[in-house]
């Protein structure tokens, strides 16, 4: 069975599969937080569905299957998105519907076939939460130094002092790569223990 | 079997999440609707009252099928136009033209029952400098104008940004009032002598519209300008119930005309104007005298002139070179930048000398300097009288502004030497 416990340390694999919905989200609060609640409900929905069907499908199909229920369940809330958070979704464009393609999905999915109902839920809550946790945190830098504005709404004394490549692709990398590092710096003594 | 059963759950999942998609479809698609519908009228109702909304008829003209809409005489710069539902007005959206960038601009307004705008913003800016960043107040003094735009003025700065919009927003006004949309609004006395001052004092604008500031007035004056290119000034005076328009041009002559753009007598009223002006304009001709001693070394009997012009120039004298008379024209022509173009004709009105302080500017950016043999292009001047100027003389190619301007200074100079030849002073 596979497991993954992040208080052990920052799993690099995660962070290199989720770093570009990170980066991409991360430019807007709003973004964020719906992208967030996408990879949550998704990778949830995904490992319990394929967890639960994975003992009727033969193993040759499981890959396509996954492939499926992913992409089917990102669709269903990609259209609810649309309906209900119409700015966010907006904002986020094709690459909220490009979750679908997620390289962090499909493991998650992938490992869900092997695991029970409930380790498959408690492993897609644990990947998404901690995606969700760094999407957020970059966005509280990204926006307000980056766009000078907090959801949208303008914070008048960052105006002049912001930093605008901050809300470009280099500035999302980069903020990315600078809360890595201070999460694995702040994990590096746990990892050694569990060692 | 193993190929049987993971064709059919494939085939299974494939029809459970499509019959999903389907049904979620049936809630969300009206929803998707609505949102992309407020998408497009965003722009309409930010510039609308509170409470504003616009239905699927509300468009009333669109430009790219202007003989759909069945109104007439409507401005180029005029986009769309739409019909607030509950009868609370129009929202208009247009361009611009004449601006900066020479990429058009596009702003949206909205216009109330009673005529007046109610909201503005601009959709689109490809200027360099901001004008809402440079006059925070320039567009909120949009807001409640009718169809004169009185109390709009333009900003400093950015000139052609401000003018540009202002225009825009004319013209889309006029032609709503035209078609009888909204009622037109009455210009005041005073509006309507500000907007004679290019007609009657071209030497205070450029391409018909005023370049000047607004400064303190006092006496009778109601309002001052003073040309940005020191060629003159502009004063609205009242008189007891009526109002005139006195502009002295910079060698201290004075006009005055009406509200109707008649030119009208008033010895005090002139007098006043004059000497206000006195105080406050520039004297150039030191300027002048020492660049007509570098262009004719034996210039003497130099005469100065008072003209009657409003054009650009702003010294004029007459002198003797070698025996000969000559005519010197000290012109403050505008081009990419201010210009002091110096035009010399002699007795008979043909161009002997002409010469500018800086035929170029920003060279670093504009490097046309390069490609032209500038005293070749001067003395191409030579010779040319007022009947026999042609329309391209003196044209740069990738230099309008400039070749422009140093044209303008010549017609000038041959416009004040015609007053000279009639008698002027």
């Amino acid at each position: 069975m596979r497991k993954m416990n992040l208080h052990e340390g920052i799993p690099a694999r995660l962070v290199l599969m989720g770093c570009a919905l990170v980066m991409l989200a991360s430019a807007d609060l709003r973004s964020a937080a719906l992208m967030s609640g996408m990879v949550l409900l998704t990778t949830l929905l995904s490992s319990v569905t394929l967890s639960a069907i994975s003992k009727f499908i033969p193993k040759g199909a499981r890959l396509p299957a996954g492939v499926l229920v992913i992409t089917g369940f990102v669709s269903l809330l990609d259209m609810l998105a649309q309906a209900f958070f119409p700015v966010s979704a907006n904002m986020l464009g094709v690459h909220l519907a490009a979750l679908a393609a997620s390289p962090v999905l499909f493991w998650v999915g992938e490992g869900a076939e092997d695991q029970g109902e409930a380790l498959a839920v408690r492993t897609a809550l644990t990947t998404a939460l901690f995606l969700a946790a760094a999407t957020m945190v970059c966005a509280l830098i990204r926006e307000p130094l980056g766009c000078a504005t907090i959801w949208g709404h303008p914070i008048g004394f960052l105006e002049n002092v912001k930093i605008p490549i901050l809300a470009d692709t280099f500035g999302g990398y980069l903020v990315l790569a600078v809360v890595v590092a201070i999460l694995n710096a702040v994990t590096a003594g746990k990892k050694e223990a569990a060692k | 079997m193993d190929f049987v059963k993971s064709a059919l759950s494939l085939i299974l999942v494939v029809a459970v999440f499509t019959g999903a998609m389907f049904g979620l479809n049936f809630y969300t698609g009206p929803l998707v609707e609505a949102n992309q519908a407020g998408n497009a009228l965003a722009p309409l109702l930010a510039v609308m009252p509170e409470g504003s909304a616009f239905g699927a008829d509300a468009l009333v003209y669109d430009a790219s099928d202007a003989a759909a809409s069945g109104l007439t005489d409507v401005a180029a710069t005029v986009l769309k136009i739409y019909r607030e539902a509950n009868g609370a007005g129009y929202a208009v959206q247009c361009s611009t033209e004449g601006n900066y960038s020479g990429e058009p601009m596009s702003l949206t307004f909205g216009v109330d029952a009673e005529g007046k705008i109610c909201g503005i913003q601009v959709d689109t800016y490809t200027d360099s400098i901001d004008v809402r960043t440079k006059d925070a107040d320039f567009l909120p003094s949009f807001v409640g104008q009718d169809s004169t735009l009185a109390d709009v003025g333009l900003v400093a700065g950015c000139t052609f940004s401000s003018s540009s919009i202002r225009n825009s927003v004319l013209a889309a006004m006029e032609s709503l009032t035209a078609n009888g949309l909204v009622s037109a609004g009455v210009k005041t006395p005073a509006q309507l002598l500000t907007e004679l001052i290019p007609t009657v004092a071209p030497g205070m604008a450029q391409e018909g519209n005023l370049k000047a500031t607004a400064i303190d007035a006092s006496g009778s004056a109601e309002q001052a300008f003073q040309a940005d290119n020191g060629t003159g000034f502009a004063y609205i005076l009242k008189d007891g119930d009526n109002e005139y328009l006195a502009v002295v041009n910079a060698m201290g002559m004075c006009a005055l005309y009406d509200v109707d753009g008649n030119a009208v007598s008033n010895d005090a009223l002139a007098r006043e104007a004059a000497a206000m002006a006195a105080g406050t304009q520039k004297d150039f001709t030191s300027a002048a005298e020492t660049k007509l001693s570098r262009m004719y070394e034996n210039a003497a009997d130099v005469t100065p002139l008072t003209l009657d012009t409003f054009g650009t120039v702003v010294y004029a004298a007459s002198f003797t070179n070698e025996g000969e008379t000559y005519y010197l024209f000290y012109s403050r022509s505008v081009g990419f930048d201010q210009m002091d173009v110096y035009v010399v004709l002699d007795a008979n009105g043909a161009i002997a000398k002409v010469d500018a302080k800086q035929l170029f500017f920003e060279t670093d950016y504009f490097p046309v300097d390069d490609t032209v043999d500038q005293p070749a292009y001067k003395a191409g001047f030579n010779g040319m009288t007022a009947d026999s100027f042609p329309a391209d003389a003196g044209v740069i190619a990738g230099a309008t502004m400039t070749s422009n301007a140093v044209r303008l200074a010549i017609s000038d100079a041959f416009a004040a030497f015609g007053q000279i030849q009639n008698g002027g002073k």
